[in-house]
């Protein structure tokens, strides 16, 4: 329960976190908030050598509206997106999303950045930004990119992120017209990881039929994923229960479900279609 | 534990079978395979690297082949432990000649114990795959070169290249 011997640096600004980070691409680690990672290191199953602390640099925990984009920095706690009245306006998700998520020190500390960047399969966070069709800004010694959500998560606790890049900043399209979103989720008793996660956006024609859907799974599969078969099975019906039964049939299509000794693939499976359901129609019932 | 998949590699089966006993070709493809000497005619020592993302241990184990039936069937008995815990188990690898090279069905029991264990259990499962993925991928690419042309390389991108066009053909041979 003791970690390694490690050291630690509290840079300033981003510049110097990435040319600490570039400093030693095989030892060095990012801390953030420390809820995935600090837990590994006192087991010693994560040894870093060097952890460059981002959680300091106050310029990169904000929620602000830009333009038509939400954009969100990356060391923003789960607790100051829970509570953010204007994402509970205009985005209802990530603040649901965010309630979900552990306990109320897990919140307080953790961070969307760290959650996305670990790319833990039963991290919450990455259903979100799937499902609201996020980019994701990273900063490395070559400069600033941009990832799709999609494009970012690859594996297993693998990201797209390259060796010495950071991830800054979530933007996301601010939802137009009429929409309706909803996160539903099977906690692990003990850890409160998802078991299933599913995050539900809708958009609706004005007649309440399904323009379309975009749904992010996390829990089932050795990442987060979008359950594409679901969301084009969705579009233009008009969203009846028939409708979303027959949608959610598809919800592992593609995917070779995780096995733990809490729940078997088939039990997962299982759950994922229950869970897709009532997510589903949460978000119509939610449509404004 | 069981461990089961396939694994369509672009070789022959006689070069995707010698590349399997060949310790050399198995110390490149074995992810974070660091050292693997030969102990005994069909026995081997291994200190592996094992992990993914931050999450990583060092494990030192021993492997042994048995019942080899050139080129269709081999058995891995593999016996390993470090500070993260420690590892058991026995798999068959069977080799089917297919249409566009060869066809490796593999299927085991392993028993993971210790800290990896109670903590990471929902993870063990993932990480077997990904490390099988990346061993068969690095297998294939070994296997299609010719005798006495040297080793293909194998850095982490062209790893992810082959992994990626493997399976856009397969995405594309499927729908």
């Amino acid at each position: 329960m003791i970690p390694a011997q490690f050291d630690y640096q509290a840079p300033a600004t981003l510049e110097e976190a990435v040319s600490l980070l570039s400093s030693d691409l095989d030892g060095a680690k990012i801390l953030a908030g420390g809820h995935s990672l600090i837990p590994a290191m006192k087991l010693r199953l994560a040894q870093p050598q060097l952890l460059v602390d981002i959680a300091r640099i106050k310029s990169l925990a904000y929620i602000r509206e830009e333009g038509d984009k939400i954009l969100i920095g990356a060391t923003t706690t789960h607790y100051q997106l829970e509570s953010s009245d204007l994402l509970k306006q205009i985005c209802p998700l990530l603040p649901e999303c965010a309630k979900s998520i552990g306990d109320v020190q897990v919140r307080n500390k953790g961070t969307i950045g760290g959650s996305i960047a670990h790319s833990d399969p039963a991290g919450d966070w990455p259903a979100a930004v799937l499902a609201l069709g996020a980019e994701l800004v990273l900063v490395g010694p070559n400069g600033e990119r941009t990832e799709r959500a999609e494009d970012f998560f690859v594996d297993l606790l693998t990201t797209s992120l390259l060796p010495g890049e950071i991830l800054r900043e979530i933007r996301i399209q601010k939802p137009t017209g009429k929409f309706g979103q909803a996160y539903h989720k099977v906690p692990h008793p003990a850890s409160g990881f998802a078991v299933v996660g599913v995050a539900v956006h809708l958009v609706l024609n004005d007649d309440g039929s399904c323009q379309s859907a975009a749904i992010g799974v996390t829990g089932v599969g050795a990442k987060a994923f979008r359950a594409q078969a679901v969301e084009s099975a969705l579009a233009g019906t008009n969203l009846d229960d028939n409708a979303i039964a027959s949608a959610v049939t598809h919800v592992c299509d593609g995917i070779d479900p995780n096995t733990d000794l809490y729940a078997s693939s088939d039990y997962r499976c299982h759950l994922a279609q229950v869970h897709a359901r009532r997510a589903i129609q949460a978000a119509k019932a939610n449509a404004k | 534990m069981k461990l089961e998949g396939t694994h369509q590699l672009e070789a022959p089966r006689e070069r995707v079978y010698q590349s399997l006993v060949n310790p050399e070709v198995l110390q490149r493809c074995i992810p974070g395979c660091e050292k693997l000497e030969r102990t005994g005619e069909n026995t081997f020592a291994a200190t592996i690297r094992a992990g993914v993302g931050s999450i990583k241990g060092v494990f030192n184990g021993t492997a042994r082949l048995e019942d080899l039936r050139e080129p269709e069937h081999l058995r891995i008995v593999v016996d390993g432990k470090g500070p993260p815990g420690f590892l058991k188990g026995s798999g068959d690898l069977d080799l089917e000649q297919a249409e566009a090279g060869t066809k490796v069905n593999y299927s085991g029991d392993v028993q993971v114990g210790g800290t990896i264990a109670s903590v990471g259990q929902r993870m063990i499962q993932g990480t077997a795959k990904m490390m099988a993925t990346q061993f068969f991928t690095c297998l294939g690419a070994e296997a299609k070169t010719e005798v006495g042309e040297p080793p293909p390389k194998h850095g982490f991108f062209r790893t992810a290249l082959r992994w990626f066009s493997g399976w856009l053909k397969r995405f594309f041979r499927t729908h």
